[in-house]
């Protein structure tokens, strides 16, 4: 890259970060008093502003035609200790970074554009129009500066920074006791990640004595520590594994998904943008950007995998009892980041990113679209008390309709393409985790349309007292977008990939050198060259028939004979009590981690009462005992003075008279 | 004039809140807001003096002198016999470093805070108020400047008499139990360290035939190795006696909760911001740096007692039901923290638990103000009866989350970067990247203390959810708006709180500011010795990381003592760096009687003194022969 093209990546880095961060302090420090209604134009231009940024590195990059195609670019020193511990404030910005900064600015722009009405509208007595658009303003920045840090601290600072924003939003309602819990829910499992995220920074820096990402990438890839000593593969397995552990927590996986449904306690807008489209996709960034750790050690790939294809199927079926639409929405995103991390744990770290992107677009189209119909049911959400929408909500009935055909993989959809190349990789890598990939996708389309024709078929019901009403331009225009996007992001990677080839650079010494499939398909190249048409076509008609089938099912089981699924329900009581209940795992954590914590935290505050200032009280009891001992003698009365110096001169003269 | 400035800077710095509290006598009874005005007054002049030494020693200190003083800044007087005649120099000496500046400045700084916080707070005997709480200032501006160990232990126990007052009068309803406590307990354990002082005193008198307390000789003595390590463990065992308490650590900490949630606001706010780093303060200028080996042989043992601090009391202050109480509890888990760096003896470490130190006192100083203000307001303090408060309160809302998150390290805020220096300092404590030798501590102490990362969010989040959100709950008849204040923070509470949270910003984003005068700081006076060691067995490939860049003046690298012992890292003993001041007889003593050093440590098989082997179990026996 020539200078010119470092200097304009470093200013667009700088932009991108600035103007949201200064957008959400505007429209903060403004908006109660000055911009009122208008607090959201900080934030959106800010949040433009990001997206433009994000659009010139892309062209950029795309104009790279040979060399390097990776830029770091020191900002300026964050924390330095003597020479050789500095931690810099640095960019780093190569081909994953640019897709993922389109993906975050630009759903984020839209999502900012829906909430101008979407917060209005949806009054609530907060009064907090111009928090919510300083709080996403500066999300935005946070999941930017996650995604351009160029090294491990910067990536825990935005980590961390999203974990605050998501916090601040879940929270948002904070009048309400569920809101406030969920959001204080969130965080703290975040910081249980965290745990093992940090640790895996302190031991990367134990080993390696940097945190720069070029520098331990190299390392790792020549086996050698920082101090030129070979690697461990224990050791680089356990750094894998720790930094696992934070993703688990980021990207809601299991163990570590709980928090995850109830953070759609937040608005709307913030379920789309932070809990589908972005922020929860932070993990699965993070394990393709540490590919050279993770596919250092094949026990973590394996870990990775079998994680992410567990999570997408036990995610799904919690999914099929849900009746709250967010919260199916939500348990089908943990379902599809399930899908991205059994992508890059089988070795196609593309394919994950590739339906991060497409994920991003139909996800947060359903979460908007389920704000929407939130909207105009004032404010409900549970689909057993509306349905039939179909034709009060016509546009927001479109746009649903295409998000959940995109998230069912029904063929020729983006969420087709995308799901379909993790499940072929899987199927080459682990075929159990690629039948478990096929289970779930059946399963996903399932669920999906039982929600649509739930709340949008059969005979119109309404709640009582609501004003129903289609949204406004403002909100439904980004749906539209979105549309697009859900139908058409997938064609970027069939017929010549452009997708992956534009990635490519980014994962050719890790994940796609290390693929132990791809060594094996070297060796038939003859049969790689000339797949057969069962080969290569078999499996998209297998995933597309079921796509098919489960949104037949549902149609049979939800419109035509709509009294099987309470069969079905009186027959497995316990099948679907498990289900229903999300398999009690809130319960086990309750009952396993927070009450012995809490029972814990009692015995101390006992011990100091009682043990140590006992301790300390019988230390100061023996001068004071010896003080009352002595206090006897000082009665004051002459008689006892003068009998106490009769008996120590008799004392002395004996002793004396002895000696 | 400049020079004289120079000189005289911290005395004036140390006793103009003095010359306040002798002003505000003068007031007239009954002027309570002149006697506000007066007190506030004064604390700015000291704040302004303060920052005018940090300037002057800015200036100094970034001449790159090597053979720089130990301390800038600094003035004498004699007092107890002298420097040039008579077996004893103990003398009235002040100076600063790149650590007790910033400290000087986190004092000034919060002191004119917490007097202004009190002026609806404090209604009666509101004279005798201001003038103790400027006295306490003197104390503690005193013990950061002090560089005659006497005159740090007189200004150290100094500090006790304003705060009992404070504590016992103004203070919540058990205010008497409390003073008494915090008195006696604090007290009691500072007596071992008088004993520890005299001790240490007669014991360069036997050396040196003068009794002397000067910090530099001291450190010097200590960073040379002439103080055998059975001298050293017992020194270190009576210091640490006052100064664990005060810290406090675990399990000396029991005072620390009642005393906090019975003093007044502002005593909490200089309790925890200021008085506590004493505690910390005493442990980084004399424990580690006088007595360098009996701390790295008791590292482990004050780590670990801070690490169970650090969780123990998280989990105590989770189940608190007084704000107060858990945030009381919150000082005695993040100074766990502190402490933990400061026994990595890194020049991270320690740089991050000095930062600590500050850190803590900005964001613990503001919760306790936030506090304050809620108690104002309500009369209560207890999560059962109030919560909510957000809606109602939007300012208290937003600085008590912005401090909450300061204190539970948030990235890009200051509590993160102290933090994750501490950590990284206690993590790589065993290697030598950083050109030091290998400290006592390593990777398996950072995983529990990460732990007490989780729980800090744990109780710092509970309480916010608890008071700030959910349903509003207030007890009846408050808000009491009586004296002046609003149902949100008033105007002057704001302009109370914004500048620390500046601070807080400030320190999160750009922390060089400070950490570049702690790093000096650190190299001169706190961990010089171990700066010139070389690492033998292991070359480094020259491909894989570039190979330690020698720190050590040209002076000092000629010291580098190359060992062929099987230990594959030692420490080579450092020839102490003279101070520019430094008494003639050190140098005699060692020029003149080498045979005399080498009576006293004979047995140990290492050079002639052995600081090397004085970190082996050998000597340590040889020692107590």
């Amino acid at each position: 890259m020539t200078p010119e093209t470092l200097d304009t990546l470093k200013l667009c880095g700088i932009v991108i970060l600035l103007a949201p961060l200064a957008g959400a302090i505007l429209a903060g420090a403004l908006g109660p008093r000055l911009l009122r209604s208008h607090a959201h134009w900080p934030a959106i231009l800010g949040v433009g502003a990001a997206f433009a940024g994000a659009v010139v590195i892309f062209t950029q990059m795309r104009g790279v035609t040979e060399g390097a195609t990776t830029a770091l670019l020191p900002v300026y020193d964050w924390i330095s200790i003597g020479t050789n511990s500095i931690f810099r404030v640095e960019f780093l910005i190569d081909p994953l970074t640019s897709v993922m900064l389109l993906t975050v600015t630009g759903v984020s722009l839209l999502v900012v554009i829906y909430s101008r009405d979407y917060m209005r509208e949806h009054d609530h007595p907060e009064r907090g129009y111009e928090r919510f658009f300083a709080f996403l303003a500066l999300f935005v920045f946070s999941m930017c500066a996650l995604v351009l840090g160029g090294n491990f601290l910067l990536l825990y600072l935005g980590w961390e920074a999203v974990g605050l924003c998501s916090y601040l939003l879940i929270g948002f309602y904070y009048g309400r006791p569920a809101a406030a819990a969920a959001a204080k829910k969130a965080f703290l499992v975040n910081r249980v990640g965290d745990f093992g995220f940090g640790l895996g920074i302190f031991l990367i820096y134990l080993t390696f004595g940097t945190l720069e990402y070029g520098a331990v990438f190299e390392l790792v890839q020549q086996g050698l520590t920082g101090t030129g000593q070979a690697l461990s593969d224990g050791r680089i397995t356990t750094i894998a594994l720790l930094l696992l552990c934070g993703a688990c927590g980021k990207s809601a996986q299991l163990p570590l998904h709980v928090w995850l449904p109830d953070a759609m306690e937040g608005p709307s807008p913030v379920s789309a943008l932070i809990h589908a489209a972005t922020m929860v996709t932070a993990g699965v960034y993070m394990i393709a950007r540490c590919g050279a750790i993770f596919t250092a050690s094949a026990t973590a790939m394996t870990v990775v995998a079998v994680i992410g294809s567990v999570t997408a199927l036990f995610a799904a079926t919690i999914a099929l009892t849900q009746t709250d639409m967010k919260r199916i929405l939500a348990y089908s995103t943990i379902s599809q980041l399930g899908y991205m991390v059994l992508g890059v744990g089988v070795y196609a770290a593309d394919s994950a990113v590739f339906h991060l992107f497409t994920h991003a677009f139909f996800k947060a189209l359903l979460f908007l679209g389920a704000g929407s119909v939130m909207h105009a049911m004032g404010g409900i959400i549970d689909v057993r008390q509306f349905g039939g929408l179909k034709r009060i909500l016509p546009w927001t009935f479109r746009t649903f309709v295409i998000g959940s055909l995109a998230l069912a993989g029904f063929p020729l959809l983006s969420g087709f393409f995308s799901k379909d190349e993790i499940i072929h990789h899987a199927l080459q890598a682990h075929p159990i985790l690629g039948i478990m990939g096929l289970v779930t996708a059946l399963l996903t389309a399932f669920y999906t349309f039982r929600m649509v024709f739930l709340a949008f078929a059969g005979p119109e019901r309404i709640p009582e007292g609501v004003h129903a009403h289609e949204s406004g331009k403002w909100m439904l225009a980004p749906l539209f977008v979105l549309s697009i996007g859900a139908i058409g992001a997938g064609y970027l990677g069939v017929a010549g990939k452009p997708f992956h080839t534009f990635l490519a650079p980014v994962f050719e010494h890790t994940f796609t050198a290390a693929n132990p499939a791809a060594h094996g398909a070297a060796h038939g190249a003859a049969e790689a060259a000339h797949p057969s048409f069962w080969a290569h076509y078999g499996l998209m008609i297998l995933s597309g028939a079921l796509s098919i089938i489960g949104i037949a099912a549902a149609y049979v089981l939800y419109v035509q004979q709509n009294w099987i699924p309470g069969l079905v329900k009186a027959t497995f009581p316990r099948v679907h009590k498990m289900f229903h209940n999300k398999y009690f795992v809130d319960e086990i954590y309750d009952a396993g981690l927070v009450s012995p914590a809490r029972n814990a935290g009692r015995v101390c505050v006992g011990l100091d009462d009682y043990l140590i200032d006992g301790l300390v009280w019988l230390a100061t009891a023996i001068p004071r005992a010896f003080g009352y001992l002595v206090r006897t003698f000082q009665s004051g009365l002459l008689q006892g003075y003068g009998l106490s110096m009769v008996a120590g001169i008799a004392v002395v003269v004996v002793w004396v008279l002895w000696a | 004039m400049i020079d004289a400035m120079d000189s005289q800077i911290l005395t004036l710095i140390i006793f103009s809140p003095l010359i306040g509290a002798m002003a505000l006598l003068l007031a007239r009874k009954g002027d309570d807001a002149g006697v506000r005005g007066g007190a506030m007054f004064f604390s700015l002049v000291t704040l302004a003096l303060t920052i005018l030494a940090l300037v002057l020693f800015t200036g100094q200190s970034s001449d790159d002198v090597p053979d720089q003083a130990r301390f800038l800044l600094s003035a004498r007087a004699d007092w107890i016999g002298g420097e040039t005649e008579g077996a004893v120099d103990i003398g009235y000496r002040v100076g600063v470093d790149g650590i007790s500046i910033w400290l000087l400045v986190l004092t000034a700084f919060l002191s004119p805070l917490a007097i202004w916080s009190s002026f609806t707070a404090i209604k009666t005997r509101v004279r005798e108020y201001y003038i103790l709480l400027l006295l306490l200032e003197v104390g503690l501006l005193g013990v950061f400047c002090a560089t005659d160990l006497l005159l740090f232990y007189v200004f150290f126990e100094f500090t006790l008499v304003p705060l009992y007052f404070l504590i016992g009068i103004w203070g919540g309803a058990e205010r008497q139990r409390a003073a008494n406590k915090f008195f006696i307990y604090t007290l009691a354990g500072s007596v071992l360290t008088f004993a520890g002082v005299i001790y240490l005193g007669y014991y360069t008198y036997t050396v040196n035939g003068v009794f002397t307390l000067r910090l530099d000789v001291l450190t010097d003595m200590g960073q040379g190795g002439l103080i055998p390590l059975n001298v050293q463990w017992w020194l270190f065992l009576a210091f640490a006696a006052g100064f664990a308490i005060k810290v406090p650590l675990f399990p000396f900490h029991t005072w620390l909760p009642l005393a906090h949630t019975e003093a007044p606001t502002a005593g909490s706010v200089i309790l925890a911001g200021v008085l506590l780093k004493l505690g910390t303060y005493g442990f980084c200028r004399l424990s580690i740096p006088i007595l360098p080996d009996a701390a790295f042989a008791l590292a482990p043992v004050v780590a670990v007692a801070a690490i169970v601090g650090i969780i123990y009391t998280a989990l105590a202050a989770w189940v608190q039901r007084d704000i107060k109480k858990l945030v009381a509890y919150s000082s005695v888990s993040h100074l766990g923290f502190c402490m933990l760096g400061l026994f990595s003896l890194k020049i991270a470490g320690v740089s991050g638990g000095v930062l600590y130190m500050v850190n803590h006192g900005l964001s613990t100083g503001a919760l306790f103000l936030i506090v304050g203000c809620i108690y104002e307001r309500y009369h209560t303090r207890e999560f059962d009866k109030i919560g909510g408060l957000a809606r109602k309160m939007p300012w208290l809302t937003f600085f008590l989350v912005f401090f909450t998150l300061s204190s539970i390290g948030l990235p890009g805020l200051n509590g993160f970067v102290g933090e994750f220096l501490v950590l990284l300092g206690a993590a790589t404590s065993g290697s030598t990247k950083d050109g030091f030798a290998p400290g006592p501590l390593g990777y398996g102490y950072v995983i529990p203390a990460a732990l007490g990362i989780i729980l800090g969010a744990v109780y710092m989040l509970h309480m916010c959810a608890r008071v700030l959100f959910g349903p509003l709950k207030e007890p009846p008849n408050t808000p009491d708006t009586s004296s002046g204040l609003s149902k949100d923070l008033t105007r002057r509470e704001i302009a109370i709180l914004v500048p620390i949270a500046l601070c807080c910003v400030w320190l999160g984003v750009y922390p060089r500011t400070l950490l570049g005068d702690f790093e000096t700081a650190i190299k001169r006076n706190i961990l010089m010795g171990p700066a010139s060691v070389t690492q033998v067995d292991h070359p480094l490939p020259p491909d894989a990381v570039e190979p330690i860049p020698e720190e050590a003046p040209a002076d000092r690298a000629e010291e580098v003592v190359k060992l062929d012992t099987r230990e594959t890292l030692s420490r080579a003993i450092t020839p102490t760096r003279p101070s520019s001041d430094a008494p003639a007889f050190l140098a005699a003593s060692r020029v003149e009687h080498p045979a005399d050093m080498e009576m006293r440590f004979r047995g140990c098989a290492c050079t002639d003194l052995c600081t090397h082997g004085g970190r082996t179990a050998d000597s340590w026996r040889v020692g107590q022969q």
